[in-house]
């Protein structure tokens, strides 16, 4: 257990790498959002969807994680379990902290209309409109989404090279294009659309959280046997 | 004392078409330095990699501290391989990863480190990303040594570094292991420079384990005769020939054997030189002889020599 706390520890050593560079990035992204909103001279509301940027980074930290922080704890003789848990518990933990502030952000932005500019950066239509657990949420299993995807296909790298990664990246196309023939061969758009429709945003976050776990526990698997 | 702390047995490892480490049989003690010596490829980062499960045998076993070293903390905690083309996370400074071989090793001694950044003028606040070859095996050598890990691996750490900073790092590894005893394993080719800190010597070729023995032992098991052809192959006949150079009518020829006091006394009688051979030549020529009767036909004259060298 110590050893899986140090991980986390480990990695909140260089502050910038989980603290700094996506408040970096949020604040950029949310400056330049208000700027443009200010410009633009109308009084109704404005969206932006300038709130995403971080993500595009927790893409990245979780490929780097499995890139490179997995071959420096190996190094350093750290189990690929302590490794592993350390690591996505401290993404969990940057993304609650995420998701708070993304929340206080959309409490301001709605008591202040906007920023003064009528600009709507952390509220998006669809997602915030529901009760604020389904907001948090939403925020929450996104951010967890694109880390575990970036963890995921970088064991998949690992693992198997640049053919397994592009094996897994067609094959996932490939499934995806049979499964749109499929429904156009039993015509039933119609249903996907209703079905999609039906959706809410707590209801997305439960099929991608479902796809979280599918992939975490597929990423355990893979790197039990990778190497650094 | 003389603790067995690492073992491995018939350790097989197989890559699509070649056999990195072909059922190596290895035993080693607590609190002594260890030369894991042979040429590129030849297997040494493999052996290392598969007794710390950074990577996995195809078969056989290895044990560490009685246990596997697999997912198992109990043993990992008291390791330390950091490998010669170790990756660092992307934002980190040597600094960090100092502070973070501190949270995993109970005996890291962080004034050691400084102490050892500054011997190598390493700097210790610019992106390891952005360093030089050697400074990034000085970083290394560093979190290896201020590690203070029962058992301590360092693969080839001499990379990149300068002459100084190599002899730096020999000072400092056998003053900080006189004070610290533990288990240390190095590999390297550079034979000559680590010879003298060796106590024993393990060489590797081709997947194999082709010389296992003190240092001692092995200082003194072979010896060099030169002089005049003719005398010099009369003296050795019939013995385990190890490489033979001949320049116009003087030979000189390297035997893997030890010579008796009577022996040493008839070849200066002879007229014949006898030279100590150096673990590097040892090395080298053991090998290569290796390779020779391994991929060579037996014939002609050539025959003499590889058979001896087989025997």
């Amino acid at each position: 257990m110590s050893r899986t706390l140090a991980v986390a520890r480990m990695q909140l050593i260089n502050k910038w790498t989980y603290i700094g560079w996506p408040l970096t990035i949020l604040a950029a992204s949310f400056l330049i959002s208000l700027a443009i909103f200010a410009l633009i001279p109308v009084t109704e509301a404005k969206n932006g969807g300038g709130s995403q940027a971080p993500l595009w980074y927790f893409l990245v930290l979780g490929i780097q994680s499995m890139t490179l922080v997995f071959p420096f704890s190996q190094g350093l003789s750290i189990s690929r379990r302590a490794f592993y848990l350390g690591t996505l518990g401290l993404f969990s933990l940057i993304a609650v902290g995420m998701t708070v502030l993304y929340m206080l952000g959309g409490v301001i932005e709605r008591a202040t209309n906007g920023w003064g500019v009528y600009g709507y950066f952390f509220n998006i239509p669809w997602v915030t409109d529901g009760p604020w657990y389904s907001t948090a949420a939403f925020f929450f299993v996104l951010m967890m989404f694109m880390f575990i995807i970036g963890f995921w296909f970088a064991t998949i790298f690992k693992r198997w090279g640049t053919t397994g990664t592009l094996v897994s990246t067609l094959g996932t196309a490939v499934a995806l294009i049979g499964a749109a023939a499929l429904t156009t061969f039993l015509q039933g758009w119609e249903s996907v659309g209703s079905w999609f429709a039906q959706q809410t945003p707590l209801s997305i976050s439960g099929w991608a959280a479902l796809l979280c776990v599918i992939l975490a526990a597929g990423s355990y698997a893979t790197l039990r046997r990778a190497t650094p | 004392m003389n603790d067995t702390i690492v073992e491995a047995r018939n350790l097989i490892k197989h890559y699509k078409d070649l056999n990195a480490l072909d059922n190596v049989n290895l035993s080693l003690s607590a609190n002594r330095i260890y030369g894991l010596l042979g040429r590129n490829g030849a297997g040494k980062t493999t052996l290392m990699s598969i007794l710390t499960a950074q990577a996995f045998a195809t078969s056989g076993e290895a044990l560490v501290f009685g246990a596997g070293a697999y997912e198992n903390d109990a043993v990992l905690s008291r390791i330390c391989f950091i490998r010669e083309s170790q990756k660092y996370p992307d934002d980190f400074q040597p600094q960090h990863a100092f502070r973070s071989a501190a949270l995993f090793y109970k005996n890291w001694d962080q004034g050691f480190a400084d102490r050892l950044a500054e011997d190598f003028q390493l700097p210790v606040k610019r992106r390891i990303k952005k360093l030089s070859r050697g400074q990034l095996s000085a970083v290394g050598v560093i979190i290896g040594l201020a590690s203070r890990a029962e058992l301590t691996f360092f693969d080839e750490p001499y990379l990149g570094l300068d002459a100084v900073a190599r002899q730096l790092f020999y000072d400092r590894l056998v003053e900080d292991y006189a004070e610290h005893p533990r288990t240390i394993i190095l590999s390297s080719h550079l034979i000559d420079e680590v010879a003298n800190l060796l106590e024993h010597v393990i060489v590797i070729d081709r997947g194999r384990i082709i010389m296992d023995a003190d240092a001692d032992e092995i200082r003194g098991s072979a010896v060099t005769v030169s002089g005049s052809a003719e005398k010099v192959d009369a003296f050795l006949a019939g013995r385990r020939i190890l490489h033979r150079e001949t320049l116009g009518s003087l030979a000189s020829v390297t035997v893997d054997e030890v010579l008796s006091g009577s022996e040493r006394t008839e070849a200066r009688e002879l007229g014949l030189e006898l030279s100590p051979v150096s673990l590097q030549q040892l090395v080298v020529r053991k090998t290569m002889a290796g390779t020779e009767a391994g991929l060579l036909p037996i014939t002609g004259d050539f025959a003499d020599e590889t058979m001896e060298a087989k025997r």
